[in-house]
């Protein structure tokens, strides 16, 4: 892998992980902004030169997809949830880390390191030596998701798990990455109109808040 | 053959249902989106029900009806499963004309994500595409999650929003095995997979890659299913949803399980392992034992009824996994039409009952027979099939069933382990059986605690469906050729 693209990955992963223990619902979606930018700038400087020395019709259409890919993760997505904090409220907590919690977190993370390590990486050397990065950015979002009781917080923790998998997302047909960005954005538009109408119905947007009012 | 017809299918819900959207979109149109949005579905429905029924004569005939470049294929392996759906739709359509009392949508927009369910069904079902069927679930992640909760109530959004969560991330996990499937082979389309030998030598090369894949799988569609241990979100989502999605969302499991299904097969043709037959038929056999279990100690009816969908959807998965069995798939498919469209007979059935009495507690109604005749009739109709006594098409369904599964473990473990598995299987649906029943004897016969008054029978279009149901199945339990021939 090229040192450039190891360097953003280990920077998108550490701002992955100042996400997990960020306290203001604004401060997390910004550190969603802040990941999904260090992940898709390396594929789109990529694209940038390709299509400077290129100067084809080919590299255009792969530097407008990158750009669109990298522009709905780091601006669009993060707009829309930074919309629904401001029709709703912006709450200061801490990752509450519990048995029932980490049992979630463990339960889910598991399998995909079982998963990783036996799948033999020389098997998919070069292709998937992003991997290692992906998978520790989707733990730790994962991670952001069973210990918060924010919804706003755990959406952020749904996109940052999406964003993860972007690196490998670049292998898949170009012609679809547009409509997995469609999908991706309509899924968090859902998620945040849910989340207004439940505070309009609660009058909070924790979690554990609507389960006590509910009883 | 080259034929647009499965394009067409798509195109049918997806059109019209961008057409009743844009009659909300403008302000002038808004009193005739109001005035007509039931009409419209009910016509966006009819015509959907078309567009599948013209392919029924040429898949009947054996003909295969594709698209290669969009992966859309229809055959006689999808062929049932998609006039099921679409007849189901139609079904719940017409029950919608009355049921509907609105909600936070408004009814154009509550139209255009009802279609676009529909379109994401068809698209699941007819996709041999990776991508293609990872789109069309992300899909029906948003909108099933949108119509949760469009309920005017305040439990609908908790629900909804526990139910975007676990189905969001389980979407991640398809993506997670379509890429490590797609990445080391370059193929995405799971037909040129079966015949491409080389695509095959480098994934047979790695087995644990296949079984990652195919746990992958199992995790993301197994959570939109609702199999244990991925069903948290489902006996929330019921009672907070309207009776009319509930009646909507019960045709999913046809499109999902039987994309699990089309996602497994090659890879287990490519690798036929044991452990993948083990962790199929593992979450299946858990779904059931705990689904029927957990329906048994229930006291609303909504939640009963989501545990009895767990066992159901057990079941399903359990007949399917037995994948060296030829016949299971034709097993698998007629146990999963014929157990969803009892299903949707008794969740409408259940619904006309909310309906008149605004409570789904079954302890505190009683004695409906007298005023819900037709309702009841059909409710117990449909709870006998599902429970498998004859002359149903469940009992044909689990017949057929365990005959196969008799077949395969007496192969595989021997008489034991045969009759260790059809005891449990009976023992199961003997379960299914009583808290059926109970909760017949209560709702209809029991003692009405709380006076709750009841004018009389839903109005006509709200028990027509479940009547038509009734019929179906006891149909399809004496002449359940009319739908094998549909099953290739």
């Amino acid at each position: 892998m090229e040192l450039m693209a190891l360097i953003t990955l280990a920077a998108a992963s550490l701002i992955t992980a100042l996400g997990c223990f960020a306290r203001s619902t604004r401060r997390t979606i910004i550190f969603l902004s802040m990941q999904a930018i260090a992940i898709g700038t390396v594929e789109l400087v990529h694209c940038l030169i390709n299509l400077i020395v290129g100067l084809n019709i080919e590299a255009l259409v792969y530097f407008f997809i990158t750009f669109a890919e990298w522009f709905s993760a780091a601006a669009v997505i993060p707009l829309i949830l930074y919309w629904g904090v401001t029709k709703t409220e912006n709450i200061l907590d801490e990752p509450i880390i519990g048995i029932r919690r980490l049992i979630l977190f463990a339960s889910l993370i598991t399998p995909l390191y079982v998963g990783l390590w036996l799948f033999q990486p020389p098997a998919l050397q070069g292709k998937m030596a992003s991997l290692p990065f992906c998978m520790l950015m989707f733990s730790l979002s994962i991670f952001l998701i069973s210990t918060r009781n924010d919804s706003l917080k755990i959406l952020v923790g749904l996109n940052m798990a999406e964003n993860a998998l972007y690196p490998l997302l670049a292998e898949s047909p170009i012609t679809l990455i547009p409509f997995i960005l469609a999908l991706m954005i309509f899924v968090t538009a859902m998620g945040t109109y849910i989340v207004v109408e439940a505070y309009r119905d609660y009058g909070t947007i924790s979690v554990n808040r609507w389960r006590w009012l509910n009883k | 053959m080259y034929s647009l017809l499965p394009l067409l299918a798509l195109l049918v819900p997806l059109c019209s249902g961008t057409l009743c959207l844009l009659t909300c979109l403008f302000s002038f149109l808004e009193e005739f989106s109001k005035k007509t949005a039931k009409i419209l579905l009910l016509i966006s429905a009819t015509l959907s029900l078309a567009s599948v029924l013209i392919m029924v004569p040429y898949c009947a005939l054996g003909e295969v009806l594709e698209i290669p470049e969009f992966g859309l294929r229809a055959d006689l392996s999808n062929i049932a499963a998609l006039v099921a759906t679409s007849a189901l739709f139609f079904l719940v359509s017409i029950y919608n004309v009355r049921a509907e009392r609105g909600g936070r949508l408004k009814p154009g927009i509550y139209n255009f994500f009802l279609l676009l369910f529909l379109c994401c069904m068809f698209g699941l079902l007819l996709s041999y595409d990776l991508f293609g069927i990872f789109l069309f679930v992300e899909l029906v992640v948003g909108v099933s999650v949108i119509l949760v909760a469009h309920n005017p109530i305040k439990l609908s959004t908790e629900a909804a929003f526990k139910y975007l969560v676990i189905t969001a991330l389980s979407a991640l996990f398809v993506l997670i095995g379509v890429l490590s499937a797609f990445i080391p082979t370059g193929v995405s389309n799971l037909l040129s997979l079966a015949s491409n030998w080389e695509a095959q030598a480098k994934l047979a090369e790695n087995p644990t890659l296949i079984m990652f894949i195919i746990a992958c799988f199992i995790i993301g569609l197994g959570a939109d299913i609702g199999l244990v241990p991925f069903h948290g979100w489902l006996p929330d989502c019921l009672p907070a949803s309207t009776i009319i999605i509930n009646g909507f969302t019960s045709t999913e499991p046809i499109a999902l399980i039987l994309t699990l299904y089309k996602l497994v097969r090659p890879f287990y043709e490519i690798y036929p392992s044991n452990a993948m037959l083990a962790l199929m038929l593992g979450v299946g056999s858990t779904s059931m034992l705990f689904g029927s279990l957990m329906a048994y100690s229930q006291k609303d009816f909504f939640r009963m009824f989501a545990y009895c969908s767990i066992d159901e959807y057990g079941h399903s998965l359990f007949i399917l996994s037995l994948l060296p069995q030829p016949e299971s798939f034709v097993a698998g498919q007629f146990y999963l039409i014929t157990s969803t469209l009892a299903k949707t007979g008794m969740i409408l059935s259940l619904g006309s009952v909310y309906y008149n009495t605004e409570t789904s507690d079954m302890d505190s109604l009683g004695n409906l027979v007298k005023k819900m005749g037709k309702t009841a009739l059909s409710y117990i109709i449909c709870a006998l099939s599902v429970a498998g006594m004859p002359p149903l098409s469940g009992f044909y369904a689990k017949f057929f069933a365990y005959s196969i599964s008799y077949n395969f473990f007496y192969i595989h473990g021997g008489f034991p382990a045969a009759i260790s598995i059809t005891l449990l299987l009976t023992c199961i649906s003997l379960v299914s059986f009583i808290f059926l029943i109970r909760a017949f004897q209560k709702i209809f016969f029991g003692r009405n605690i709380r006076n709750i008054d009841v004018n009389g029978e839903v109005p006509a279009l709200m028990w027509l469906p479940t009547i038509i149901l009734s019929v179906a199945l006891v149909i399809l339990g004496v002449r359940p050729d009319v739908l094998l021939k549909l099953i290739g």
